[in-house]
């Protein structure tokens, strides 16, 4: 029996390695790298007890069953043991002692966030704002980007997370660059990740958050920091451009009027006189109307030249 | 004892459908708990069925978001506010004056209300899919300010209905203690009490102690969205972060609450299981105190523990260790639970009749729940896990695999209590296999889907990869459907022609098998003496002794 603890004790981290599912997502960034170290820590006694418990279950049920006895004759008449209850009430609890104490160890290599990278890179800030059903990024330098966060390799980037007041409750979440942190209208909460590795990392909204929650995306696009920062000055040079006007369009409109303004869960917008009327498209993006929720309040003259500047360029074909 | 004349019933009370919805007697009042609360659970399930359809595949296109909102929004309220809580409110009601050997409970026309504010609150939700913008569409959980900007008039009655709930749920708390409390008979003292009366004990002190927290937030939330009362309009902005509220308030309100609701389940189940492992291992509890004692601690902490649901909003991390710490604490008692019922098996002598497959079904799969708990407690691993299927798993393995698995063990154990007859072994099991193996077919692949990044509450995904485990879930929730039609089946079977049996068919230890089955409107003519928690067991001890009982089997 002990052996068999062991053995499923010493099993757990090797199947946790392999993940298929039973651990979360490879990690990409230190925080979610440490969140990890702290599930296969945590899997060690789990499946230990799960083992455990679930082994004297099939025995007992086998040993014990009433095979040729009568059918109500009754078994030894045991009604406990303080002894018993003690030792399998302190056991848990240094368990539960070694858990908590791991992750207290494990905490501030998670939630604090690093103010520059081993090698000297100054970290960068980035302000991400939820809404219904995108996310909006803002740069230092003022350069907006829409769902798709471009950051850079090897570089700690600090996110400060908020909701516009009028908005509802989102929450942030790329599974491989650290855990969830819920963004709340009137609350400025902060997350950070780091990569070394280029590449596309996918997330979605963890909160529900109305219609279009299951297509609130969001991905990470780091870049190597060199083109990272050559995209990033690029962004300050056009202010109105239809690159941003297209994430807009794809983000902001397209997930309830459809990518071609065929109309979805709200109606087709494909051929409407506001989409070439600057006037009559800021008006509505900006306050909503109806069931629509403003999705552009808050919106910089730029962001709004840039999506007039694309619909003038791309009107919607309507399929 | 003196004996009170019966004012005479009045004639058109006497009638087979009248005399039940004019009853104060607590069987039938419990009976009728179960019975409409059987019946939600027929519709939650199929809304559960709908919502596995749509996630089957990617796009399936079943369900639009407006739809699948509502559906994962009212077969959550329902599965808790109008299954299980009932069902084993209905139990406790049945029971809880059998098994202390009571004639009712104290207060038996405060339970009639509590029975029929039950039944129109559940209607209420049940028919809001028909109001102006169909039914709320916010979760179960009805966060602040999803909820208050919901336009449609389903959030409304969606808050009306909880509210009904939750003065049926206070009465019937108030009835459960006061009558645990005064009318228990000659010789029970509180460790003589039933291990099912200590759950329901507590069960009502949660709903007592919790329920003030949950209206407090509800009519908050009806005032931010406006209330007109005769051409006077008032709105708050208690959770508005524009005019200066919080929406983190609610979810103080809304867990405060719903945390200990989680036990409100639990905790009548293992009262359950409590009965039935001793009864089909023939063999006394293994540490009643002990077993007695977990289920009062676990009461109590779990008031300490609210904020665990709430590790992502961004809370100090002082506080998140200190809510770490409890809710771990909370696991030391449950485990205590669990080796006990163990102990209770060991040496025994095994009968698996159903009761005690549903008994050792519960044990099996809980066991997962409540470890995938730890998990959870552990706030850093809680923010890659909360809000995803991993949640979704640990909750149904929890509610479903346990609370509603012990809800089964105890109808085949006590339906014989209830009717007089005992429902078919054959179908019982192949209602128990069914169950089983689809219910780990269903939720065991769902954590893999939360590691893997699925959030809850979505109507679609765009991840091919996921598909593999959403299928599977779908294909074990037809497996578990077959299951409950069993049981149906079984039901209707054991209605027109199932076993006459007697008092006392399992030879159990309680009170309430010295009642005829199923119990005449006294329930006793006369109470035992009760010489320890065992009070039948004494009893056919000492006959045994006297004149060779045992012979006579």
């Amino acid at each position: 029996m002990a052996g068999l603890l062991l053995l499923a004790a010493a099993l757990a981290p090797a199947a946790l390695a392999g993940n298929g599912g039973f651990a979360p997502v490879s990690p990409e960034s230190p925080n979610a790298e440490r969140i990890r170290d702290t599930w296969v820590f945590v899997s060690i006694f789990i499946v230990a007890i799960f083992v455990l418990v679930e082994v004297l279950l099939v025995t007992f049920i086998w040993r014990y069953r009433r095979q040729r006895r009568e059918r109500f004759e009754d078994g030894p008449q045991i009604h406990g043991s303080t002894n018993i209850e003690l030792m399998w009430t302190v056991a848990p609890v240094v368990i539960l002692f070694l858990i908590g104490g791991f992750v207290f160890y494990k905490l501030p290599g998670i939630a604090d966030v690093p103010s520059a990278s081993a090698s000297g890179e100054e970290r960068l800030e980035v302000r991400v704002t939820g809404r219904q059903f995108y996310w909006q990024y803002e740069y230092p330098n003022g350069a907006v980007a829409i769902d798709t966060l471009r950051a850079p390799a090897g570089v700690p980037v600090r996110l400060e997370v908020s909701a516009p007041d009028e908005d509802v409750i989102h929450s942030w979440w790329i599974p491989a660059l650290g855990g969830k942190i819920d963004v709340i209208p009137g609350v400025t909460t902060e997350t950070w990740f780091e990569t070394e590795r280029p590449g596309i990392y996918d997330g979605q909204c963890a909160e529900l958050c109305g219609l279009e929650h299951a297509k609130m995306l969001a991905s990470v696009e780091v870049l190597p920091a060199a083109e990272f920062n050559a995209w990033l000055s690029g962004q300050e040079s056009k202010p109105a451009s239809v690159e941003l006007g297209e994430e807009e369009w794809q983000g902001a409109c397209a997930k309830c009027h459809g990518l071609a303004g065929e109309g979805g869960i709200a109606p087709r917008i494909a051929g409407s006189p506001v989409l070439t009327d600057p006037q009559a498209l800021e008006e509505i993006v900006r306050n909503g109307r109806g069931e629509m929720p403003a999705v552009g309040s808050g919106w910089s003259e730029e962001q709004m030249d840039a999506l007039i500047a694309y619909l003038r360029e791309n009107p919607p074909s309507g399929s | 004892m003196a004996v009170r004349a019966e004012p005479r019933t009045p004639g058109w009370q006497r009638g087979r459908v009248a005399s039940w919805l004019v009853t104060t007697d607590h069987k039938r009042i419990g009976i009728l708990y179960i019975t409409t609360a059987l019946a939600f659970f027929v519709l939650a399930g199929i809304m559960a069925m709908l919502i596995r359809l749509q996630l089957a595949q990617e796009d399936v296109g079943l369900l639009g978001p407006d739809r699948y909102n509502e559906l994962v929004t009212i077969h959550g309220t329902a599965m808790i506010f109008l299954v299980v809580v009932p069902i084993l409110a209905g139990l406790g009601n049945f029971l809880l004056p059998l098994m202390i050997g009571a004639r009712d409970v104290a207060f038996p026309r405060l339970n009639a209300l509590s029975y029929w504010l039950f039944a129109f609150g559940g209607l209420v939700l049940m028919l809001s899919f028909f109001a102006d913008g169909g039914a709320a569409k916010s979760g179960w959980t009805a966060y602040a300010p999803l909820s208050t900007q919901d336009p449609g008039n389903g959030q409304d009655l969606w808050i009306l209905s909880v509210h009904i709930l939750t003065a049926a749920s206070v009465a019937g708390a108030i009835n459960f203690i006061v009558t645990i409390h005064n009318l228990r008979a000659r010789g029970m003292s509180w460790t003589r009490m039933p291990l099912f009366v200590w759950s329901i004990y507590v069960f009502a002190w949660l709903l007592m102690a919790t329920l003030p927290s949950l209206s407090a937030g509800l009519t908050m939330l009806l005032l931010d969205r406006g209330i007109s009362i005769g051409g006077w309009e008032a709105q708050t902005n208690f959770f508005d972060a524009s005019e200066g509220g919080s929406a983190v308030l609610y979810q103080h309100a809304f867990w405060f609450f719903g945390h200990p609701e989680v036990y409100v389940m639990a905790l009548p189940a293992f009262g359950i299981i409590s009965e039935v492992i001793p009864v089909f291992a023939r063999k006394p509890i293994f540490g009643y105190k002990a077993v007695a004692f977990s289920t009062v601690a676990i009461g109590f902490f779990s008031l300490l523990v609210w904020a665990h649901h709430m590790f992502t909003v961004g809370l100090p991390n002082s506080l998140n260790g200190f809510f770490m710490v409890t809710s771990m604490v909370i696991a030391v008692p449950t485990g205590v639970k669990i080796f006990n019922w163990l102990a209770t098996l060991w040496r025994g002598n095994l009968i698996f009749e159903t009761p005690m497959l549903f008994a050792l079904g519960f044990l099996s799969v809980f066991t997962i729940g409540g470890l995938s708990g730890i998990y959870l407690a552990a706030f850093p691993i809680d923010w890659q896990v909360h809000d995803t299927y991993f949640v979704v798993a640990h909750f149904h393995y929890v509610i479903l695999g346990g609370s509603v698995f012990a809800i089964f063990a105890a109808l085949y154990y006590w339906w014989p209590k209830m009717f007089g007859k005992v429902l078919d072994e054959r179908l019982g099991k192949w209602h128990f296999w069914f169950l089983f193996i689809g219910f780990n077919i269903t939720f065991f692949p769902q954590h893999m889907l939360g590691l893997e990044g699925m959030p809850r509450r979505v109507y679609t995904y765009s991840n091919g990869e996921w598909e593999g485990y959403n299928l599977a879930s779908t294909i074990g929730s037809w497996v578990m459907a077959i299951g409950l039609l069993f049981f149906a089946w079984n039901v209707e079977r054991t209605w027109r022609k199932g076993k006459r049996v007697g008092n006392d068919p399992w030879q159990a230890d309680t009170l309430e098998w010295y009642a005829t089955s199923p119990p005449p409107a006294h329930n006793f003519d006369d109470v035992p003496y009760v010489t320890s928690a065992r009070p039948l067991y004494d009893l056919r001890r000492r006959l045994r002794e006297k004149d060779g009982y045992r012979d006579s089997l």
